[in-house]
């Protein structure tokens, strides 16, 4: 068994990697630096011109395919997977238009390497969705009129949906700050803002 | 509006009047209705240019100028033609690349590949390959040899005799002056006389969505899907690049994602997309990084302006001088507008000159109202000081001086103006007068209130055609040629449609913004799109009616005058009960669909339709910083009717945070040692993000019911939404620190050490 | 766009020290300033060598001596929302909780932000700058109005982390592993200023590698906290701050540091304040003395003479917030 499928198992049996992590943490360091305490058949070596096998786990379905080391997990979601809900701002981590959830944390698929995603749950704004119905966010976001060119909207809508994971009820500085890792050249943020707020009542509502 | 937008005055008026009465009380319009295409913004199914993929699509990059000035001398490609994937490398000696480039309407004056590079960005060569990593490696592998040469970036500099020519001819562009009435006499016989230097900074349009075409040929026919906020102007500018009949030149855009006024010209990256894809023969897609688009796809120039003023102890205004530079960059464009200075204010003694010139730096497009915003920045702060200066509340020295009618234009009438409106109902919902006398609190925060006032002066391009065509079920498709660029056109429109023909938005489908299936529509830019296509829109649809009532009269038996639509049933006024649903009409069945077509009317003669806002701003300064955090905002918008109230605020609200931008953090900074900029990404270019607005924005529409501007009777919003905001930062500023900050952006690090200087530190 | 790097996820940390050490390996954790530098050319890397699976690079411990373990792999948001650290260790949770934005915070580790790079723009642009190997410091007599007003040598850099000035303030040390074993370093000494080495800003050597940051138990009466002053509201680098983490009895300092951001290529110490406010009442007139001795050695460029002023009034706000 591979260290990746290893870690695929974790996630099915509801231990996230991060808590499995956590709890491994402490004390062990002696151990790494004196000996080979983890299995090296967990080892991945792959050529600056070669691809490598991963299986990624996105909005809940296990995906297979063949990565470039150099490609970024926003590559494969848009050019590989069509996935292209996820956008493209900056590629450079400066605009949060590629925001996706990194088991539940909202984090920049553009700053994220496609080999590095492995092993973890990653949600777009499609795995928001319930079906062709719209998730809590989502239609909060509508319903504040919370967008203007839309562009920066998918990233802004899963911005919430890990704030409000973390925190479901937030204040409002709380939401400004939730949110400030998006940028809306349009200037939405204060229907944003609203749109926020509407979800978490939505959700506490389990509407949506 | 030189260089970006057309004159109205120019085209050609078909002579068909205003025709239909102005809405009474309406059903739908000025509703908060959701945007009727809100399930694919926020489920991330609306698909934009840059996420479009064709089967067999090459990706292309360009291959840039790194020096501010300089010649190519040679291209070597042959390192590149033979890496992996790539398809094509294209150059100025490219058979087919000989294009020459327009800025405008004059002549050409550069070419695609101009091997005479203007500033650090420009385009040099191209790759296409078979994906857009292939393609980056072998542009990294294009050598260019160049000879480098003597730039200029400095406006002022650039004027001096023995600055280097960014064109033969040297680097005046323009210079023009204005003036009415005797500015020497007036300042002579004045009880006031102030004035300053005032700099605004190079702003950048940062559209979220990149610079993004994807060209394909079927034969000789071109087919561009493009993130532009006009497919027809487009559509126009490729059949010129190409020598093709407009019929053979397809434009796309279903959304784009910002735009500003940056995507309302063609950028080289179109045409380079659409010859590489002609040369492949292959679908081509090319999105400019978001690095090069700060280089080349425009910018707002900085502005100097110098600006003084005068006035008599009663609050008259008596005179108004101002003298503007600005560089439009290394091509032709605009850069600076002396016309809020001459149009704001009820003053009979005005002068102007503006000077405008090359510099070795990206060219200007039109931005969110090209040139208002720094000129307010200067004539707002001058009124504000004014007033100081005879001891009158800001407020009231701005409405005792209001315009009635346009001065620029031999005292054209307005159709209506409710700038009085606006700041009189403004500064009491902002609670004005409390807050300007409001006591400062110990300690090193200190608070300020000011205010702005603001018009925008282009009427719109009087022309579009609309089709709107009702199915036998009752449902309805709605085909317009404008783009809906994030302001809400298409839930707007939709709601014209609905208002008319009594059906819910639900059942209106829109095709829009495709030159080959819909109807010529101006670009949407310049706060025009609304008062241009809500006309044609409701024409079409009124052509509908008028159709269906026909139908239904006969049917029914009754006169159509009798008969309203409503709730998607014919609806007889004196018997409600006899309503019948549209699908049931044997008449619209046995067509099958009824097809209206709309048609803009020309703007009334002899008077013009503009709108005008005020905005007031609350501020915080901590003098220890010199942090400045705008704690609140009010905007009072003179744009006719509320189309929208949803969209409306929305828009408003947008335009103020581009106004917190331009006011506080952004700032395109050019290397002086190379020319180069230096801040040409996200991080080091500040424009605002969630931390930067204030959690307390209030929106005051003020409606003055003019049944004269437009059948629907909406002005234009974007663009003064933008206009004064920055200018009521600085006020308010001053009434916190009494400090008057002539230069923005006012960043900590200016205002900490004015705060010191004031200080005596 | 990146370019084309070989990768390698090492089995153990061991293996990540070897893979480190060979020519051309740069370490990636959270990737977040790396892989930004790879894709504007500021550097290149002929392999990376990730790290992010490391578990014994994880994980926040109280160590025996009553201090804290922050294991290298540790995010920002994980520092700054945790309980403990929030509570004895303020300046440190500050810091972390007002570095770049929450999605940055959520991916970036504790280490990679005490290892990024410079955020001079012309050491990121398109210039051969002296740190990049070139000949000349463009800042010099460019556009400096981000550089530096302490410590500059011929490269005018600012550090940009907050949690290292935080972390210094804190006299915390960091434990690392490399090829030729294993060192604990305090934090004051793992900074690299440019009169030193123009090339690079920390001590580590090829194939090092931080893998945990350790805090000393908080002194008696120790108050911190972090103020940090930048162009924007968010995802922003300090124009300048202060880290100031005092012990303070009876009203008196009685120890303590404080720590500038922003200003110098190295978390500055501000030892000149340091002496001021020793055994002094925080009051108005020890603050002021404090802020006025913080900027007694600067000197400033052709645009940054506003961080004089700028460290007097975050000096000052810092500290009355402490008294």
């Amino acid at each position: 068994m591979s260290e990746d499928s290893g870690k695929r198992q974790d996630s099915q049996r509801g231990i996230s990697r991060r808590n499995f992590l956590g709890t491994m943490g402490a004390g062990t360091l002696g151990v790494a630096v004196s000996g080979r305490a983890a299995p090296a058949q967990g080892a991945v070596a792959v050529a600056s011109d070669g691809t490598q096998p991963v299986t990624l786990r996105i909005n809940g379905r296990r995906v297979d395919l063949r990565v470039e080391p150099r490609w970024t997990l926003l590559d494969v979601l848009r050019d590989h997977l069509e996935l292209v809900g996820t956008k493209l701002g900056c590629a450079r981590g400066e605009c949060g238009a590629c925001t996706v959830l990194v088991d539940g944390q909202a984090q920049y698929a553009c700053m994220t390497l496609a080999l590095e995603a492995e092993g973890h749950e990653i949600t777009t704004v499609e795995g928001l969705m319930h079906g062709e119905e719209l998730g809590a966010v989502q239609q909060a976001f509508v319903e504040e009129d919370a967008f203007q060119c839309g562009y920066c909207t998918p990233g802004q809508v899963v911005a919430a949906e890990g704030l409000l994971r973390g925190n479901p009820n937030p204040d409002l500085a709380e939401i400004q700050e939730g949110m400030s890792g998006n940028l809306c050249r349009c200037g939405a943020y204060d229907h944003i803002f609203k749109a926020v707020r509407r979800a978490a009542q939505l959700k506490q509502l389990g509407t949506g | 509006m030189k260089h970006y937008l057309p004159d109205p005055d120019q085209i050609p008026g078909e002579a068909q009047p205003q025709e239909l009465p102005p809405w009474g009380e309406t059903r739908v319009v000025g509703r908060s209705l959701s945007r009727v295409d809100g399930y694919e913004l926020v489920s991330g199914t609306a698909v934009y240019t840059l996420d479009l993929t064709l089967p067999d699509m090459l990706h292309a990059v360009i291959v840039r100028c790194p020096h501010a000035h300089a010649r190519v001398v040679r291209v070597e490609t042959s390192r590149a033609e033979a890496m992996p994937g790539v398809r094509a490398v294209l150059t100025a000696s490219t058979p087919g690349a000989e294009i020459p480039w327009y800025f405008g309407d004059d002549g050409p004056t550069s070419r695609l590949f101009d091997s005479h590079c203007r500033y650090a960005g420009e385009e040099v060569a191209a790759v296409a390959a078979e994906t857009v990593h292939q393609a980056w490696d072998a542009a990294r592998a294009i050598e260019v040899e160049y000879e480098v040469l003597p730039f200029v970036i400095d406006e002022a500099e650039a004027l001096e005799a023995d600055a280097p020519a960014v064109h033969e001819g040297g680097n005046l562009t323009e210079q023009r002056e204005f003036a009415r009435g005797d500015v020497e006499a007036a300042f002579a016989e004045a009880d006031v006389v102030l004035g300053g230097t005032f700099r605004t900074p190079c702003e950048l349009h940062a559209p979220l969505e990149t610079f993004v075409s994807v060209a394909r040929w079927d034969g000789d026919r071109l087919t561009v899907w493009d993130s532009t906020q006009g497919v027809f102007a487009r559509q126009q500018e490729l059949a010129r690049y190409f020598r093709l009949p407009l019929t053979s030149v397809r434009v796309i855009c279903p959304y784009v994602g910002g735009g500003f006024g940056a995507k309302l010209s063609t950028g080289k990256y179109t045409v380079i997309a659409a010859l590489a894809a002609r040369m492949t023969a292959r679908p081509v897609k090319l999105a400019v990084t978001r690095e090069d688009s700060f280089l080349s796809e425009g910018n707002r120039p900085a502005n100097t302006i110098r600006l003084k003023a005068a006035a008599m102890r009663d609050g008259t205004l008596t005179a108004l001088e101002g003298e503007f530079l600005g560089s439009v960059g290394a091509y032709p464009s605009g850069a600076v507008s002396p016309y809020l200075l001459l149009a704001l204010y009820d003053c009979a003694n005005a002068r102007a000159a503006t000077t405008e010139v090359y510099t070795n730096a990206g060219r200007a497009r039109a931005f969110r109202a090209p040139a208002f915003p720094p000129c307010a920045w200067a004539l707002e702060q001058t009124i504000d000081a004014l007033a100081e200066e005879i001891g009158m509340d800001p407020v009231e020295f701005r409405l005792k001086n209001l315009a009635t009618v346009l001065q620029l234009r031999d005292d054209l009438p307005y159709t209506s103006i409710g700038l009085r409106e606006c700041i009189i109902e403004g500064a009491r919902e902002f609670g004005w007068e409390s807050a300007r006398s409001r006591p400062q609190q110990d300690g090193h925060l200190r608070r300020g209130v000011g205010m702005a006032a603001g018009m925008w002066a282009y009427p719109g391009e009087p022309r579009a055609t609309v089709f709107v065509k009702l199915f036998a079920d009752g449902s309805v498709n709605l085909n317009m040629g404008a783009s809906d660029i994030g302001t809400g056109t298409k839930t707007v429109m939709a709601m014209v449609v609905a208002e008319e023909l009594g059906v819910p938005l639900e059942q209106i489908q829109i095709e829009h913004a495709d030159t080959g299936t819909t109807q010529y529509a101006p670009a949407s830019g310049g706060s025009q799109t609304v008062v241009v296509s809500s006309p044609a829109v409701r024409a079409a649809a009124v052509d509908v009616k008028g159709q269906l009532l026909e139908i239904a009269a006969a049917e029914l038996e009754r006169p159509a005058e009798g008969l309203v639509l409503r709730d998607g049933q014919v609806v007889p006024i004196d018997d409600e009960g006899a309503a019948v649903p549209l699908a049931e009409l044997r008449g619209l069945r046995q067509r099958q669909n009824i097809v209206g077509v709309g048609r803009r009317h020309p703007h009334p003669e002899g008077k013009i339709a503009l709108p005008f806002c005020a905005q007031f701003a609350d501020v915080e300064v901590n003098t220890l910083t010199g942090e400045v955090r705008v704690a609140r905002l009010l905007a009072a918008h003179d744009s006719g009717r509320v189309m929208s109230y949803l969209t409306y605020e929305n828009q408003v609200f947008g335009g103020m945070a581009m106004g917190i931008g331009f006011g506080l953090t952004e700032d395109r900074v050019l290397d002086s040692q190379t020319g180069k900029m230096v801040n040409h990404n996200w991080h080091d270019y500040k424009i605002p993000t969630a931390k930067d607005v204030p959690l307390e924005q209030t929106c005051v529409p003020i409606d003055p019911h003019d049944t004269e501007c437009n059948t629907t009777g909406a002005k234009g919003l974007g663009e003064p939404a933008h206009i004064p905001t920055a200018a009521a930062i600085a006020n308010a500023v001053y009434h916190a620190t009494g400090v008057r900050v002539h230069d923005a952006p006012i960043t900590a690090m200016q205002m900490v050490r004015l705060l010191a200087e004031t200080r005596g530190d | 766009m990146l370019p084309q790097f070989d990768y390698v996820r090492p089995g153990s940390l061991s293996e990540a020290i070897e893979h480190g050490a060979t020519d051309g390996a740069i370490l990636h954790a959270g990737g977040i300033d790396l892989l930004g530098c790879l894709r504007d050319g500021v550097f290149t890397a002929d392999k990376l060598v990730a790290i992010a699976h490391l578990a014994e690079l994880r994980g926040i411990d109280e160590t025996r001596d009553g201090g804290l373990r922050i294991g290298a792999l540790t995010t920002l948001s994980e520092i700054a929302a945790h309980p403990l650290i929030g509570e004895r260790y303020t300046v440190l949770s500050q810091g972390a909780g007002s570095a770049a934005s929450p999605q940055l915070r959520n991916q970036g580790t504790i280490a990679g932000n005490l290892c990024q790079r410079p955020r001079c723009w012309y050491f990121r642009g398109d210039f051969h700058c002296l740190r990049k190997g070139g000949s000349m410091c463009y800042a010099v007599a460019g556009a400096n109005q981000y550089h530096c007003i302490f410590g500059g040598d011929r490269c005018y850099i600012v550090h940009p982390s907050d949690t290292a000035p935080a972390l210094v303030a804190l006299d915390a040390r960091v434990r690392i592993v490399g090829p030729s074993g294993q060192r604990v370093v305090p934090l004051d000494s793992f900074f690299v200023p440019p009169g030193q080495d123009i090339r690079r800003e920390t001590i580590l050597e090829p194939g090092d590698l931080v893998v945990e940051v350790l805090l000393p138990p908080p002194g008696m009466g120790l108050r911190s906290v972090y103020r940090k002053v930048r162009a924007r509201g968010v995802w922003d680098f300090a124009l300048a701050g202060a880290a100031a983490a005092l012990t303070i009895s009876d009203g008196r300092v009685t120890g303590g540091r404080l720590v500038l951001s922003g200003v110098a290529p190295i978390p500055w110490r501000a030892a000149e304040a340091e002496r001021a406010l020793a055994g002094s009442r925080l009051d108005a007139e020890t603050i002021r003395r404090a802020a006025q001795a913080c900027v007694a050695d600067a000197r400033p460029m052709t645009h940054n003479g506003y961080k004089v002023d700028l460290v007097r009034g975050v000096v000052e706000e810092t500290l009355r917030s402490l008294a």
